[in-house]
Protein backbone atom coordinates (compact mmCIF):
# COMPACT_ATOMS: atom_id res chain seq x y z
CA UNK A 1 0.00 0.00 0.00
CA UNK A 2 1.51 3.43 -0.74
CA UNK A 3 2.28 6.39 1.78
CA UNK A 4 -0.39 8.43 1.22
CA UNK A 5 -3.42 5.50 1.79
CA UNK A 6 -1.43 4.08 4.50
CA UNK A 7 -1.20 7.69 6.74
CA UNK A 8 -5.38 8.01 6.27
CA UNK A 9 -5.75 4.76 7.17
CA UNK A 10 -3.83 5.02 10.25
CA UNK A 11 -5.36 8.62 11.03
CA UNK A 12 -8.82 6.83 11.30
CA UNK A 13 -7.85 4.25 13.31
CA UNK A 14 -6.05 6.20 15.68
CA UNK A 15 -9.53 8.35 16.00
CA UNK A 16 -11.81 5.28 17.04
CA UNK A 17 -8.71 3.71 19.92
CA UNK A 18 -9.01 7.65 20.76
CA UNK A 19 -12.88 7.87 20.83
CA UNK A 20 -13.22 4.19 23.49
CA UNK A 21 -9.70 5.62 25.08
CA UNK A 22 -12.18 8.78 25.91
CA UNK A 23 -15.44 7.26 26.67
CA UNK A 24 -13.83 4.78 28.99
CA UNK A 25 -11.94 6.97 30.97
CA UNK A 26 -14.95 9.02 31.68
CA UNK A 27 -16.99 6.18 32.65
CA UNK A 28 -15.05 5.68 35.59
CA UNK A 29 -15.05 9.34 36.46
CA UNK A 30 -18.87 9.06 36.23
CA UNK A 31 -18.67 6.42 38.55
CA UNK A 32 -17.21 8.07 41.77
CA UNK A 33 -18.99 8.91 44.27
CA UNK A 34 -17.51 11.82 46.41
CA UNK A 35 -16.22 11.95 49.94
CA UNK A 36 -17.27 15.27 51.73
CA UNK A 37 -17.33 15.84 55.18
CA UNK A 38 -20.53 16.91 55.06
CA UNK A 39 -23.05 15.45 52.85
CA UNK A 40 -26.71 17.49 52.89
CA UNK A 41 -29.83 15.22 51.70
CA UNK A 42 -33.26 16.46 52.31
CA UNK A 43 -36.38 13.87 53.39
CA UNK A 44 -40.10 14.63 52.38
CA UNK A 45 -42.87 13.30 54.36
CA UNK A 46 -45.55 12.60 52.00
CA UNK A 47 -48.33 11.38 54.52
CA UNK A 48 -47.57 14.71 56.78
CA UNK A 49 -47.73 17.22 53.78
CA UNK A 50 -51.13 18.79 53.26
CA UNK A 51 -50.28 20.47 49.85
CA UNK A 52 -50.80 24.19 50.69
CA UNK A 53 -47.32 25.28 49.11
CA UNK A 54 -45.71 27.20 52.48
CA UNK A 55 -42.80 25.86 51.11
CA UNK A 56 -42.80 26.67 47.37
CA UNK A 57 -43.96 30.22 48.42
CA UNK A 58 -41.02 30.84 50.91
CA UNK A 59 -38.63 29.37 48.57
CA UNK A 60 -39.61 31.89 46.07
CA UNK A 61 -39.24 34.82 48.12
CA UNK A 62 -36.48 34.05 50.19
CA UNK A 63 -34.55 32.75 46.93
CA UNK A 64 -36.07 35.75 44.95
CA UNK A 65 -36.86 33.29 42.10
CA UNK A 66 -38.84 35.17 39.46
CA UNK A 67 -42.43 34.45 38.35
CA UNK A 68 -43.00 31.55 36.11
CA UNK A 69 -40.04 29.76 37.20
CA UNK A 70 -40.21 27.64 40.36
CA UNK A 71 -37.34 26.02 41.81
CA UNK A 72 -39.46 23.91 44.37
CA UNK A 73 -43.81 22.66 43.02
CA UNK A 74 -45.51 20.44 45.28
CA UNK A 75 -47.12 18.18 42.46
CA UNK A 76 -51.22 17.00 43.51
CA UNK A 77 -52.50 14.09 42.50
CA UNK A 78 -55.84 12.32 42.98
CA UNK A 79 -58.58 12.86 44.22
CA UNK A 80 -58.46 8.96 45.40
CA UNK A 81 -61.06 7.33 47.21
CA UNK A 82 -64.62 7.82 47.02
CA UNK A 83 -66.92 10.83 48.16
CA UNK A 84 -66.97 12.48 51.14
CA UNK A 85 -63.47 9.82 52.00
CA UNK A 86 -61.69 11.28 49.46
CA UNK A 87 -58.19 12.37 49.42
CA UNK A 88 -54.85 13.92 47.22
CA UNK A 89 -51.51 12.82 47.21
CA UNK A 90 -48.51 15.79 47.16
CA UNK A 91 -44.79 15.25 46.10
CA UNK A 92 -42.20 17.50 46.33
CA UNK A 93 -40.56 18.24 42.43
CA UNK A 94 -37.18 20.47 42.72
CA UNK A 95 -33.59 19.26 41.90
CA UNK A 96 -32.64 15.51 43.63
CA UNK A 97 -29.10 16.54 44.48
CA UNK A 98 -27.65 13.22 42.96
CA UNK A 99 -24.22 12.31 44.29
CA UNK A 100 -23.62 11.18 40.35
CA UNK A 101 -25.28 14.18 38.97
CA UNK A 102 -25.93 14.41 34.82
CA UNK A 103 -25.77 17.89 34.75
CA UNK A 104 -22.39 17.97 36.56
CA UNK A 105 -21.15 16.00 33.71
CA UNK A 106 -21.94 17.69 30.66
CA UNK A 107 -21.66 21.07 31.77
CA UNK A 108 -19.21 22.78 29.17
CA UNK A 109 -17.81 25.55 31.32
CA UNK A 110 -17.90 23.98 35.43
CA UNK A 111 -20.87 26.31 35.72
CA UNK A 112 -22.72 23.10 36.86
CA UNK A 113 -21.20 21.65 39.85
CA UNK A 114 -21.03 20.38 43.42
CA UNK A 115 -19.66 21.79 46.44
CA UNK A 116 -16.95 19.72 47.62
CA UNK A 117 -17.64 20.43 50.73
CA UNK A 118 -21.61 19.67 51.36
CA UNK A 119 -21.88 17.73 48.35
CA UNK A 120 -24.52 20.25 47.19
CA UNK A 121 -25.09 20.72 43.70
CA UNK A 122 -25.29 24.15 42.31
CA UNK A 123 -24.95 26.46 39.82
CA UNK A 124 -22.66 29.29 39.58
CA UNK A 125 -24.37 31.67 37.64
CA UNK A 126 -21.70 33.76 35.82
CA UNK A 127 -19.91 30.85 34.62
CA UNK A 128 -22.72 29.78 33.13
CA UNK A 129 -23.16 30.00 29.31
CA UNK A 130 -27.04 29.06 28.94
CA UNK A 131 -26.00 25.85 26.51
CA UNK A 132 -28.74 24.30 27.97
CA UNK A 133 -27.34 21.19 27.96
CA UNK A 134 -27.58 20.27 31.71
CA UNK A 135 -31.41 21.43 31.52
CA UNK A 136 -31.71 18.34 28.84
CA UNK A 137 -29.54 16.17 30.57
CA UNK A 138 -30.99 16.38 33.98
CA UNK A 139 -33.16 13.22 34.11
CA UNK A 140 -35.67 14.37 36.24
CA UNK A 141 -36.48 17.77 34.39
CA UNK A 142 -36.19 20.38 37.18
CA UNK A 143 -33.49 22.72 35.79
CA UNK A 144 -34.67 25.55 34.23
CA UNK A 145 -32.91 29.10 32.36
CA UNK A 146 -33.88 32.19 35.37
CA UNK A 147 -35.23 34.63 32.64
CA UNK A 148 -33.37 37.38 34.81
CA UNK A 149 -30.05 36.08 35.18
CA UNK A 150 -30.24 34.18 32.12
CA UNK A 151 -28.18 31.08 33.41
CA UNK A 152 -29.22 27.98 34.66
CA UNK A 153 -31.25 27.77 37.66
CA UNK A 154 -32.68 25.21 40.25
CA UNK A 155 -32.58 24.47 44.04
CA UNK A 156 -29.50 24.67 46.04
CA UNK A 157 -30.77 23.45 49.17
CA UNK A 158 -30.68 27.74 49.89
CA UNK A 159 -27.23 27.15 49.59
CA UNK A 160 -26.40 30.85 48.55
CA UNK A 161 -28.75 32.73 51.17
CA UNK A 162 -30.47 30.61 54.36
CA UNK A 163 -27.39 28.14 54.77
CA UNK A 164 -25.00 30.76 54.84
CA UNK A 165 -26.92 32.51 57.56
CA UNK A 166 -26.58 29.56 59.05
CA UNK A 167 -30.27 28.52 58.81
CA UNK A 168 -32.50 25.94 57.49
CA UNK A 169 -33.34 25.91 53.91
CA UNK A 170 -36.76 28.02 53.38
CA UNK A 171 -38.96 25.20 52.38
CA UNK A 172 -37.89 23.45 55.73
CA UNK A 173 -38.80 26.41 58.03
CA UNK A 174 -41.91 27.35 56.66
CA UNK A 175 -43.82 24.12 56.20
CA UNK A 176 -46.52 24.13 58.85
CA UNK A 177 -46.80 19.95 59.30
CA UNK A 178 -42.87 19.90 59.63
CA UNK A 179 -43.04 17.09 56.28
CA UNK A 180 -39.64 18.31 55.61
CA UNK A 181 -36.26 17.58 57.49
CA UNK A 182 -32.88 18.88 56.26
CA UNK A 183 -29.49 17.43 57.49
CA UNK A 184 -25.73 16.22 56.89
CA UNK A 185 -25.85 11.90 56.29
CA UNK A 186 -23.02 12.01 57.64
CA UNK A 187 -23.67 12.84 60.99
CA UNK A 188 -25.04 9.78 62.91
CA UNK A 189 -27.19 12.28 65.19
CA UNK A 190 -28.65 14.16 62.64
CA UNK A 191 -32.01 14.10 62.52
CA UNK A 192 -32.53 13.00 58.93
CA UNK A 193 -30.25 10.47 59.65
CA UNK A 194 -32.57 9.25 62.44
CA UNK A 195 -35.74 9.77 60.25
CA UNK A 196 -34.08 7.59 57.28
CA UNK A 197 -33.34 4.88 59.83
CA UNK A 198 -36.94 4.74 61.54
CA UNK A 199 -39.06 4.78 58.07
CA UNK A 200 -39.22 3.20 54.96
CA UNK A 201 -38.29 5.69 52.32
CA UNK A 202 -38.12 5.69 48.48
CA UNK A 203 -35.96 7.51 45.60
CA UNK A 204 -37.23 8.82 42.21
CA UNK A 205 -35.70 6.94 39.17
CA UNK A 206 -32.82 5.43 40.74
CA UNK A 207 -32.09 3.00 38.19
CA UNK A 208 -30.58 5.94 36.31
CA UNK A 209 -27.60 5.72 38.66
CA UNK A 210 -28.14 9.35 39.71
CA UNK A 211 -28.10 8.70 44.00
CA UNK A 212 -30.28 11.18 44.18
CA UNK A 213 -30.31 13.03 47.93
CA UNK A 214 -33.68 13.68 48.06
CA UNK A 215 -35.83 10.54 49.49
CA UNK A 216 -39.26 10.48 50.18
CA UNK A 217 -41.30 8.94 52.50
CA UNK A 218 -44.96 7.61 50.44
CA UNK A 219 -48.39 8.14 51.28
CA UNK A 220 -50.05 5.39 53.16
CA UNK A 221 -53.14 5.15 50.99
CA UNK A 222 -53.22 5.39 46.73
CA UNK A 223 -54.93 4.42 44.29
CA UNK A 224 -54.18 0.95 42.34
CA UNK A 225 -51.97 1.76 39.60
CA UNK A 226 -50.16 -1.47 37.75
CA UNK B 1 -49.14 17.00 21.24
CA UNK B 2 -47.36 18.91 18.38
CA UNK B 3 -44.63 17.67 16.62
CA UNK B 4 -42.33 20.92 17.39
CA UNK B 5 -43.72 21.78 20.62
CA UNK B 6 -44.39 19.50 23.46
CA UNK B 7 -43.32 19.20 27.47
CA UNK B 8 -39.70 18.25 28.22
CA UNK B 9 -38.57 19.48 24.87
CA UNK B 10 -35.46 20.72 25.22
CA UNK B 11 -33.35 21.75 22.00
CA UNK B 12 -34.85 23.18 19.59
CA UNK B 13 -34.39 22.73 15.52
CA UNK B 14 -31.00 25.11 15.82
CA UNK B 15 -29.37 22.40 17.52
CA UNK B 16 -30.26 19.68 15.01
CA UNK B 17 -29.12 22.05 12.34
CA UNK B 18 -25.94 22.56 14.38
CA UNK B 19 -25.75 19.08 14.03
CA UNK B 20 -25.94 19.00 10.41
CA UNK B 21 -23.35 21.19 9.53
CA UNK B 22 -21.02 20.19 11.95
CA UNK B 23 -21.06 16.57 10.42
CA UNK B 24 -21.66 17.78 6.77
CA UNK B 25 -17.78 19.70 7.22
CA UNK B 26 -16.28 16.55 9.08
CA UNK B 27 -17.75 14.54 6.22
CA UNK B 28 -16.55 16.84 3.08
CA UNK B 29 -13.05 17.14 4.76
CA UNK B 30 -12.87 13.48 4.73
CA UNK B 31 -13.92 12.82 1.50
CA UNK B 32 -11.66 15.54 -0.23
CA UNK B 33 -8.53 13.63 1.73
CA UNK B 34 -9.77 10.78 0.58
CA UNK B 35 -10.03 12.27 -3.20
CA UNK B 36 -6.20 13.85 -3.21
CA UNK B 37 -4.24 10.73 -1.27
CA UNK B 38 -6.24 7.98 -3.35
CA UNK B 39 -6.67 9.03 -6.92
CA UNK B 40 -5.54 12.82 -7.24
CA UNK B 41 -2.33 13.66 -5.67
CA UNK B 42 -1.20 16.98 -6.50
CA UNK B 43 -3.82 17.38 -8.71
CA UNK B 44 -6.37 17.74 -6.58
CA UNK B 45 -6.95 21.47 -6.94
CA UNK B 46 -7.76 21.35 -10.39
CA UNK B 47 -10.66 18.79 -9.08
CA UNK B 48 -14.45 20.28 -8.92
CA UNK B 49 -15.51 18.15 -6.55
CA UNK B 50 -12.31 18.64 -3.98
CA UNK B 51 -13.00 22.41 -4.39
CA UNK B 52 -16.59 21.92 -3.97
CA UNK B 53 -15.19 20.09 -0.53
CA UNK B 54 -12.99 22.77 0.55
CA UNK B 55 -15.69 25.53 0.15
CA UNK B 56 -18.58 23.71 2.22
CA UNK B 57 -16.32 22.41 4.96
CA UNK B 58 -15.31 26.03 6.21
CA UNK B 59 -18.73 27.73 5.59
CA UNK B 60 -20.69 24.77 7.33
CA UNK B 61 -18.26 24.33 10.40
CA UNK B 62 -18.52 28.26 10.89
CA UNK B 63 -22.53 28.08 10.34
CA UNK B 64 -22.61 25.70 13.20
CA UNK B 65 -20.69 26.96 15.40
CA UNK B 66 -22.86 30.23 14.31
CA UNK B 67 -26.07 28.96 15.50
CA UNK B 68 -24.46 27.43 18.59
CA UNK B 69 -23.21 30.43 19.64
CA UNK B 70 -26.51 32.46 18.90
CA UNK B 71 -28.68 29.48 20.70
CA UNK B 72 -27.13 30.19 23.95
CA UNK B 73 -29.07 32.16 26.34
CA UNK B 74 -26.07 34.44 27.09
CA UNK B 75 -24.31 34.38 23.64
CA UNK B 76 -21.65 36.91 24.42
CA UNK B 77 -20.56 34.62 27.25
CA UNK B 78 -19.31 31.98 24.56
CA UNK B 79 -15.80 32.66 25.56
CA UNK B 80 -16.72 31.11 28.77
CA UNK B 81 -16.58 27.67 27.06
CA UNK B 82 -13.40 28.30 25.87
CA UNK B 83 -11.80 29.40 28.92
CA UNK B 84 -13.52 27.04 31.64
CA UNK B 85 -13.34 23.67 30.09
CA UNK B 86 -14.72 20.30 31.74
CA UNK B 87 -13.30 17.30 30.57
CA UNK B 88 -16.64 15.21 31.87
CA UNK B 89 -18.67 17.34 29.35
CA UNK B 90 -19.00 15.87 25.52
CA UNK B 91 -19.84 19.75 24.40
CA UNK B 92 -16.63 20.87 25.74
CA UNK B 93 -14.77 18.50 24.36
CA UNK B 94 -16.08 18.74 21.18
CA UNK B 95 -15.61 22.57 21.32
CA UNK B 96 -12.17 21.85 21.76
CA UNK B 97 -11.86 19.37 18.69
CA UNK B 98 -14.06 21.72 16.83
CA UNK B 99 -11.80 24.60 16.75
CA UNK B 100 -8.14 22.22 16.41
CA UNK B 101 -10.03 21.03 13.38
CA UNK B 102 -10.53 24.50 11.88
CA UNK B 103 -7.19 25.49 12.12
CA UNK B 104 -5.88 21.56 10.47
CA UNK B 105 -9.16 22.43 8.06
CA UNK B 106 -7.18 25.85 6.58
CA UNK B 107 -3.72 24.53 6.69
CA UNK B 108 -5.05 20.99 5.12
CA UNK B 109 -7.23 23.60 2.21
CA UNK B 110 -3.86 26.09 2.26
CA UNK B 111 -1.94 23.24 1.03
CA UNK B 112 -4.21 21.65 -1.47
CA UNK B 113 -4.41 24.90 -3.34
CA UNK B 114 -0.51 25.55 -3.02
CA UNK B 115 0.57 25.82 -6.04
CA UNK B 116 -1.86 28.57 -6.74
CA UNK B 117 -1.41 30.13 -3.83
CA UNK B 118 2.56 30.54 -4.68
CA UNK B 119 1.74 31.81 -7.97
CA UNK B 120 -0.08 34.22 -6.71
CA UNK B 121 2.41 35.36 -4.03
CA UNK B 122 5.42 34.69 -5.86
CA UNK B 123 6.28 38.45 -7.06
CA UNK B 124 4.15 39.96 -4.46
CA UNK B 125 4.67 38.44 -1.26
CA UNK B 126 7.52 35.79 -1.16
CA UNK B 127 8.06 35.36 1.98
CA UNK B 128 4.60 33.08 1.97
CA UNK B 129 6.37 30.80 -0.28
CA UNK B 130 8.68 29.67 2.96
CA UNK B 131 5.80 29.16 4.88
CA UNK B 132 4.22 26.92 2.38
CA UNK B 133 7.06 25.00 1.69
CA UNK B 134 7.65 24.43 5.70
CA UNK B 135 3.61 23.48 5.83
CA UNK B 136 4.28 21.18 3.18
CA UNK B 137 6.97 19.21 4.58
CA UNK B 138 4.44 18.51 7.62
CA UNK B 139 1.92 17.79 5.11
CA UNK B 140 1.47 14.12 6.59
CA UNK B 141 1.20 15.02 10.18
CA UNK B 142 -1.50 17.58 8.95
CA UNK B 143 -3.20 14.98 6.55
CA UNK B 144 -3.38 12.56 9.32
CA UNK B 145 -4.47 14.98 11.97
CA UNK B 146 -7.40 16.44 9.61
CA UNK B 147 -8.85 13.09 9.11
CA UNK B 148 -8.96 12.08 12.57
CA UNK B 149 -10.41 15.65 13.73
CA UNK B 150 -13.20 15.30 10.73
CA UNK B 151 -14.19 11.76 12.36
CA UNK B 152 -14.22 12.87 15.61
CA UNK B 153 -16.60 15.82 14.73
CA UNK B 154 -18.69 13.71 12.81
CA UNK B 155 -19.04 11.21 15.95
CA UNK B 156 -18.97 13.88 18.44
CA UNK B 157 -22.58 15.03 17.25
CA UNK B 158 -23.62 11.85 18.28
CA UNK B 159 -22.15 11.95 21.83
CA UNK B 160 -23.60 14.88 22.30
CA UNK B 161 -26.78 13.59 22.37
CA UNK B 162 -26.42 10.27 23.87
CA UNK B 163 -25.20 12.13 27.22
CA UNK B 164 -28.54 12.37 27.84
CA UNK B 165 -29.98 10.00 30.66
CA UNK B 166 -33.62 11.64 30.77
CA UNK B 167 -33.82 10.41 27.30
CA UNK B 168 -33.89 7.03 26.74
CA UNK B 169 -33.77 6.94 22.75
CA UNK B 170 -31.10 9.65 22.85
CA UNK B 171 -29.21 7.18 25.58
CA UNK B 172 -28.33 4.71 23.18
CA UNK B 173 -24.93 3.45 21.97
CA UNK B 174 -25.67 3.18 18.43
CA UNK B 175 -26.22 6.87 18.28
CA UNK B 176 -22.68 8.14 17.75
CA UNK B 177 -21.89 5.48 15.16
CA UNK B 178 -25.15 6.32 13.23
CA UNK B 179 -24.60 9.81 13.21
CA UNK B 180 -21.01 9.52 11.93
CA UNK B 181 -21.58 7.54 9.48
CA UNK B 182 -24.51 9.79 8.17
CA UNK B 183 -22.33 12.78 8.57
CA UNK B 184 -19.67 10.83 6.28
CA UNK B 185 -22.90 10.50 3.38
CA UNK B 186 -23.79 14.45 3.87
CA UNK B 187 -20.18 15.12 3.66
CA UNK B 188 -20.01 13.32 0.41
CA UNK B 189 -23.15 14.44 -1.10
CA UNK B 190 -22.34 17.94 -0.39
CA UNK B 191 -18.92 17.46 -2.52
CA UNK B 192 -20.95 15.27 -5.34
CA UNK B 193 -23.36 18.17 -5.57
CA UNK B 194 -21.05 21.29 -5.10
CA UNK B 195 -18.83 19.56 -7.87
CA UNK B 196 -20.99 18.87 -10.49
CA UNK B 197 -22.03 22.58 -9.72
CA UNK B 198 -19.10 23.69 -9.87
CA UNK B 199 -18.55 22.28 -13.26
CA UNK B 200 -17.32 18.67 -12.53
CA UNK B 201 -17.66 15.78 -14.39
CA UNK B 202 -20.32 13.85 -13.57
CA UNK B 203 -18.66 10.89 -14.85
CA UNK B 204 -15.53 11.56 -13.13
CA UNK B 205 -12.93 9.36 -11.12
CA UNK B 206 -13.83 11.16 -7.84
CA UNK B 207 -17.42 10.59 -8.40
CA UNK B 208 -16.70 7.06 -9.51
CA UNK B 209 -14.80 6.63 -5.93
CA UNK B 210 -17.00 8.19 -3.75
CA UNK B 211 -20.49 6.18 -5.28
CA UNK B 212 -17.71 3.33 -4.65
CA UNK B 213 -17.89 4.41 -0.65
CA UNK B 214 -21.26 5.38 -0.73
CA UNK B 215 -23.21 2.23 -1.50
CA UNK B 216 -21.47 0.47 1.47
CA UNK B 217 -21.98 3.35 3.57
CA UNK B 218 -25.64 3.36 2.89
CA UNK B 219 -25.99 -0.02 3.88
CA UNK B 220 -24.21 -0.18 7.01
CA UNK B 221 -26.12 3.26 8.10
CA UNK B 222 -29.50 0.91 7.62
CA UNK B 223 -27.78 -1.64 9.75
CA UNK B 224 -27.04 0.81 12.37
CA UNK B 225 -30.89 2.34 12.24
CA UNK B 226 -32.00 -1.06 12.44
CA UNK B 227 -29.74 -1.93 15.15
CA UNK B 228 -31.09 1.32 17.40
CA UNK B 229 -34.41 0.64 17.09
CA UNK B 230 -33.90 -2.89 17.56
CA UNK B 231 -31.67 -2.14 20.89
CA UNK B 232 -34.45 -0.14 22.11
CA UNK B 233 -37.26 -2.57 21.77
CA UNK B 234 -35.14 -5.21 23.41
CA UNK B 235 -34.44 -2.44 26.28
CA UNK B 236 -37.59 -2.80 27.18
CA UNK B 237 -39.61 -0.08 29.39
CA UNK B 238 -39.60 3.25 28.39
CA UNK B 239 -36.72 2.76 25.60
CA UNK B 240 -39.38 0.42 24.02
CA UNK B 241 -42.35 3.05 24.29
CA UNK B 242 -39.90 5.54 22.90
CA UNK B 243 -39.03 3.57 19.32
CA UNK B 244 -43.27 3.26 19.50
CA UNK B 245 -43.38 6.96 19.87
CA UNK B 246 -40.96 8.03 17.34
CA UNK B 247 -41.11 4.84 14.65
CA UNK B 248 -45.46 5.30 15.08
CA UNK B 249 -47.88 7.33 12.93
CA UNK B 250 -47.22 10.57 14.33
CA UNK B 251 -45.55 13.13 12.49
CA UNK B 252 -42.09 11.63 13.34
CA UNK B 253 -43.19 8.59 12.02
CA UNK B 254 -44.09 9.96 8.64
CA UNK B 255 -40.48 11.59 8.76
CA UNK B 256 -38.88 8.89 9.61
CA UNK B 257 -40.18 6.16 6.91
CA UNK B 258 -40.45 8.51 3.78
CA UNK B 259 -38.03 11.20 4.47
CA UNK B 260 -35.17 9.01 6.12
CA UNK B 261 -35.62 5.80 5.14
CA UNK B 262 -37.12 6.10 1.43
CA UNK B 263 -35.73 9.52 0.21
CA UNK B 264 -32.83 9.68 2.21
CA UNK B 265 -31.46 6.43 1.75
CA UNK B 266 -33.24 4.30 -0.43
CA UNK B 267 -33.30 6.51 -3.57
CA UNK B 268 -29.81 7.42 -3.31
CA UNK B 269 -28.94 3.51 -2.67
CA UNK B 270 -30.97 2.35 -6.13
CA UNK B 271 -30.11 5.56 -8.15
CA UNK B 272 -26.28 4.53 -6.62
CA UNK B 273 -26.93 1.11 -7.76
CA UNK B 274 -28.09 2.07 -11.07
CA UNK B 275 -25.42 4.42 -12.33
CA UNK B 276 -23.00 2.03 -10.91
CA UNK B 277 -24.31 -0.65 -12.89
CA UNK B 278 -25.13 1.36 -16.50
CA UNK B 279 -22.39 3.51 -15.86
CA UNK B 280 -24.04 6.17 -17.06
CA UNK B 281 -23.65 9.42 -14.42
CA UNK B 282 -25.27 12.23 -15.73
CA UNK B 283 -25.32 16.04 -13.91
CA UNK B 284 -29.13 15.64 -13.04
CA UNK B 285 -28.42 12.03 -11.63
CA UNK B 286 -25.58 12.62 -9.57
CA UNK B 287 -27.27 15.68 -8.29
CA UNK B 288 -30.70 14.13 -8.07
CA UNK B 289 -29.15 11.60 -5.50
CA UNK B 290 -26.81 14.10 -3.49
CA UNK B 291 -29.71 16.14 -3.09
CA UNK B 292 -31.79 13.53 -1.74
CA UNK B 293 -29.30 11.72 0.70
CA UNK B 294 -28.72 15.64 2.17
CA UNK B 295 -32.47 15.89 2.73
CA UNK B 296 -32.13 12.40 4.37
CA UNK B 297 -29.55 13.70 6.88
CA UNK B 298 -31.42 16.89 7.76
CA UNK B 299 -34.34 15.22 9.04
CA UNK B 300 -32.62 12.46 10.55
CA UNK B 301 -31.11 14.92 13.15
CA UNK B 302 -34.58 16.73 13.63
CA UNK B 303 -35.88 13.65 13.81
CA UNK B 304 -33.54 12.21 16.19
CA UNK B 305 -33.38 15.03 18.05
CA UNK B 306 -37.23 15.66 18.80
CA UNK B 307 -38.55 11.89 18.48
CA UNK B 308 -35.90 11.85 21.22
CA UNK B 309 -37.13 13.95 23.56
CA UNK B 310 -40.82 13.20 23.41
CA UNK B 311 -40.38 9.88 26.15
CA UNK B 312 -38.80 10.58 29.04
CA UNK B 313 -37.42 8.20 31.63
S1 LIG C 1 -31.83 16.43 39.89
FE1 LIG C 1 -31.11 17.26 37.96
S2 LIG C 1 -30.29 19.24 38.49
FE2 LIG C 1 -30.46 18.11 40.40
S3 LIG C 1 -28.43 17.16 40.67
FE3 LIG C 1 -29.73 15.68 39.62
S4 LIG C 1 -29.30 16.02 37.47
FE4 LIG C 1 -28.57 17.83 38.55
S1 LIG D 1 -26.79 25.99 30.80
FE1 LIG D 1 -25.14 26.78 32.10
S2 LIG D 1 -25.04 25.36 33.84
FE2 LIG D 1 -26.19 24.37 32.22
S3 LIG D 1 -24.71 23.15 31.09
FE3 LIG D 1 -24.87 25.11 30.01
S4 LIG D 1 -23.27 26.38 30.93
FE4 LIG D 1 -23.57 24.65 32.32
S1 LIG E 1 -33.93 23.97 49.76
FE1 LIG E 1 -34.10 26.18 49.34
S2 LIG E 1 -33.87 26.31 47.13
FE2 LIG E 1 -34.34 24.19 47.57
S3 LIG E 1 -36.57 24.04 47.39
FE3 LIG E 1 -36.12 24.44 49.55
S4 LIG E 1 -36.26 26.63 49.73
FE4 LIG E 1 -36.07 26.21 47.54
Amino acid sequence: MDKSKRQFLQGSGAMIAGISLYVLTNGEVAGEQQKSAVKYAMLHDENKCIGCNACADNCRKVNQVPEGVARLEIIRTGPFGEYPNQYYHFTRKSCEQCEDSPCVHVCPTGAAFKDENTGIVSVNSWKCVGCQYCIAACPYHIRFINPVTKAADKCDFCRETQLKQGKQPACVEACPTKALVFGDLNDPNSEIVKALEENPVYRNKRDLGTHPKLFRIQAKQGGINV
Amino acid sequence: MSPFHFEHLVWHWPIAFYLFFAGVSGGAMFFAVLLKNFILRGDAYKSGFVQAACIVAPITVMAGLGILVTDLTKPLHFWKIMVFYNLTSVMSVGVIILCIYMVFMFLWIALVFRPVIDEWCRTRFPWVLKLSAFLSSSEATITGLLVILALALGAYTGFLLSALPGYPMLKNPVLPILFLLSALSSGAAASLLGGVLMKGNPDGREVHLIHKIEIPLILVEMVAIFTFFLGLVLTGGQAKVAAANALGFGFWGVVFWVGILLVGLSVPLAMNLFMTATAKRRFAYVAGTATCSLIGVILLRHFILYAGQMTIA
